[in-house]
């Protein structure tokens, strides 16, 4: 399959770039499509924990796009409570075959730390990103506490 | 282009045909000759007739070769490969002069806008002998490496598969380059050299086609079912287009049922209105009604809505159940809506059921045609077993009978153009151009109902009567159009 040498390379590439923004990275030997690993966002107030996503590379893949899944609950506006999410780089029209797992993720973790009320999936959490900030964060925040994964210690 | 008179009018009124020739029916050329007004020459066609539209129907080939006039004109004039003449015309609604200016203002701004060129020209890298493709990421010899304008290089194996991919989701004109935030498109060219499954380039062919098609302000894909004539006009407007394969009658601008005289963005309101509020109209479908003189159930089984009861023969209005004698074509107000005056003093509650009791008043009217017209179809059978019987009988021949055939056509198509009057009065402001609308609209349904009437009982081969009430309704249909058709 065309797509493992790609993922292979991909996946040494990231394991080895020390990222601190997305660890944990776990692939099953007899499944190289489909990666799990730890979104360690920066900005409150998701900087309270960390949150487990998974990628699914389809068959043909580099030639169509991941997708992504949040396994980890989030209060987030661009994020849905089945843990889609919406991210403009690997939507089927904007798909590039050159674009690179790690820049994904880069525009992931992104999106994480600074949401995009203007497209959102759930639009009940953008109204309230937009009229009421503090209520917004203090949600968040207690949301993080309760559901998020542990934070890594280094 | 050339020798356009006309084509429209060559071909026959749709599903009223009457024989199998060509030659038949209502054609407006002979109605006018017939009726002798045509004695003035110069004179403009769409003033004559409101519906006047040039176009041809044309095959795929056709169609290859009017495109291909466009590309070979630009590619000469700039001097560039047909491929790249296509991005610039699909991207420009194939106006040639608009391209030519423009490249000539600044052709480096125009290449690099209709994405041919990149924003940025990019560094000329020094090439080694192997290089590793980033989408693939085996090397191989740099002669196996390929890019377009942008130089982003990438196997020919990765190119092929990222074509098949894009192909097989139906995209064609639009597939870019496989770098990331580069935006500049494959052309044609580009694209064949690399596919060799004959499927595939098959394929790609035509979805470039159907791209370029749809991108032509001048075509229109016939929209019958599987029908592949393209419809050509230099006027892009809501005119009547009759396909000369399938016989769709569809509006050349929104390709959705021809709909004079009203707008395509009206009817489109209209139609998605009635979609939404079906429910509640739907009461109205039912086929019979009681007698208003003795109460007896009737059954609508003709389109004509001047009803006589076959028990006590009195004469009403299908539609407003009144007494026939006062819908003579003087003082005919069926078809209007009357307002009430002081609606916006009343409370809401009211002015929700005024705004249902309106649109019901022009929803019934318009169902009622669409109704009458399917039911005249089944009248045209019947007519045809009753003319085959009188001549049977000896009473005339096969050919004096057929003016009623050129009756039923006519009166179809009036019958066509009141049913579209209705949303078009819905959507009217009150006032005195509404008020000429409802006269003219009253004035052609009383017209209509006459027609229809003297069809479904024409007992003898007299042809003159209703000669003349066909030259009526035409007239006032015509009138009507003329007025208002203002697309």
């Amino acid at each position: 399959m065309a797509a493992t040498r790609r993922l292979q390379k991909e996946l040494g590439d990231i394991r080895n770039s020390g990222l601190k923004s997305f660890r944990d990275i776990q692939v099953d030997e007899t499944n190289i499509l489909t990666w799990q690993g730890l979104i360690v966002p920066d900005n409150p107030p998701y900087n309270k924990g960390a949150f487990k996503i998974e990628i699914n590379f389809p068959a043909e893949y580099p030639f169509k796009p991941p997708k992504i899944n949040f396994k980890t609950k989030i209060y987030h506006p661009n994020i849905d409570e089945k843990g889609q999410v919406c991210l403009p780089i690997i939507s089927a029209e904007n798909w590039k075959p050159a674009t690179k797992t790690d820049q994904v993720i880069q525009a992931l973790v992104a999106l994480v730390n600074e949401p995009e009320p203007e497209h959102p999936l759930r639009a009940d959490l953008a109204e309230e990103y937009l009229k009421d900030k503090k209520k917004f964060t203090k949600n968040a925040e207690e949301f993080t506490k309760k559901h998020s994964e542990k934070r890594p210690t280094d | 282009m050339e020798n356009p008179r006309n084509v429209g009018s060559q071909v026959g009124e749709s599903d009223m045909e009457c024989s199998d020739n060509d030659n038949d029916c209502f054609d407006d050329d002979d109605y006018y000759n017939a009726v002798d007004d045509n004695d003035i020459e110069q004179i403009d066609p769409c003033k004559l007739d409101p519906e006047n539209f040039n176009y041809q129907c044309l095959g795929e080939e056709q169609v290859e070769r009017l495109l291909n006039e466009s590309v070979e004109y630009l590619s000469y004039n700039l001097k560039i490969t047909p491929s790249l003449a296509k991005v610039l015309l699909l991207s420009h609604q194939w106006r040639v002069n608009k391209i030519i200016e423009k490249y000539r203002k600044d052709a480096s701004d125009l290449l690099i806008t209709s994405r041919i060129k990149p924003p940025v020209t990019p560094p000329s890298l020094p090439v080694s002998r192997y290089i590793t493709c980033p989408v693939c990421v085996i090397p191989q010899p740099s002669e196996k490496f390929f890019s377009l304008s942008c130089a982003h290089l990438f196997c020919k194996d990765c190119w092929v598969t990222h074509f098949e991919v894009q192909i097989n989701q139906g995209i064609s004109t639009a597939i870019s380059c496989m770098a990331r935030d580069c935006v500049v498109l494959a052309p044609e060219d580009f694209v064949l050299k690399h596919l060799s499954r004959p499927n595939l380039r098959e394929k790609y062919q035509q979805f470039t086609f159907q791209d370029y098609v749809k991108s032509h302000p001048e075509l229109r894909f016939c929209p019958g079912p599987n029908c592949p004539i393209v419809v050509h006009s230099s006027e892009n407007k809501a005119k009547r287009a009759i396909c000369s394969n399938c016989k769709t009658v569809f509006c050349f601008q929104c390709g959705m049922d021809y709909h004079a005289p009203t707008e395509c963005s009206i009817i489109k309101k209209w139609l998605t209105k009635c979609a939404d509020d079906s429910e509640t109209a739907n009461y109205i479908s039912a086929h019979t009604k009681d007698c208003p003189e003795c109460h007896i159930c009737i059954e609508k089984n003709g389109g004509c809505n001047h009803m006589q009861c076959y028990n006590c023969k009195h004469d009403f209005c299908w539609m407003c159940l009144g007494d026939w004698k006062s819908h003579g074509s003087e003082y005919y107000e069926c078809s209007r809506y009357r307002e009430n005056p002081n609606i916006a003093h009343e409370s809401v509650h009211a002015q929700a059921r005024e705004a249902l009791k309106k649109y019901l008043h022009y929803y019934e009217r318009w169902e009622n045609h669409s109704k009458s017209l399917k039911l005249e179809e089944q009248t045209l059978e019947n007519l045809r077993s009753r003319i085959n019987q009188k001549v049977m009988a000896g009473v005339g021949t096969w050919i004096d009978w057929q003016y009623l055939f050129t009756a039923a056509s006519l009166l179809a198509k009036c019958r066509y153009t009141l049913q579209y009057t209705y949303p078009y009065a819905y959507y009217m402001d009150v006032g005195p151009r509404k008020e000429l609308f409802e006269y003219q609209q009253a004035q052609l349904e009383a017209e209509i109902e006459n027609l229809s009437w003297k069809i479904e009982r024409a007992e003898t081969t007299d042809r003159g009567d209703l000669e003349n009430q066909m030259d009526i309704a035409e007239k006032r249909r015509t009138t009507l159009l003329k007025d208002f058709l203002d697309f």
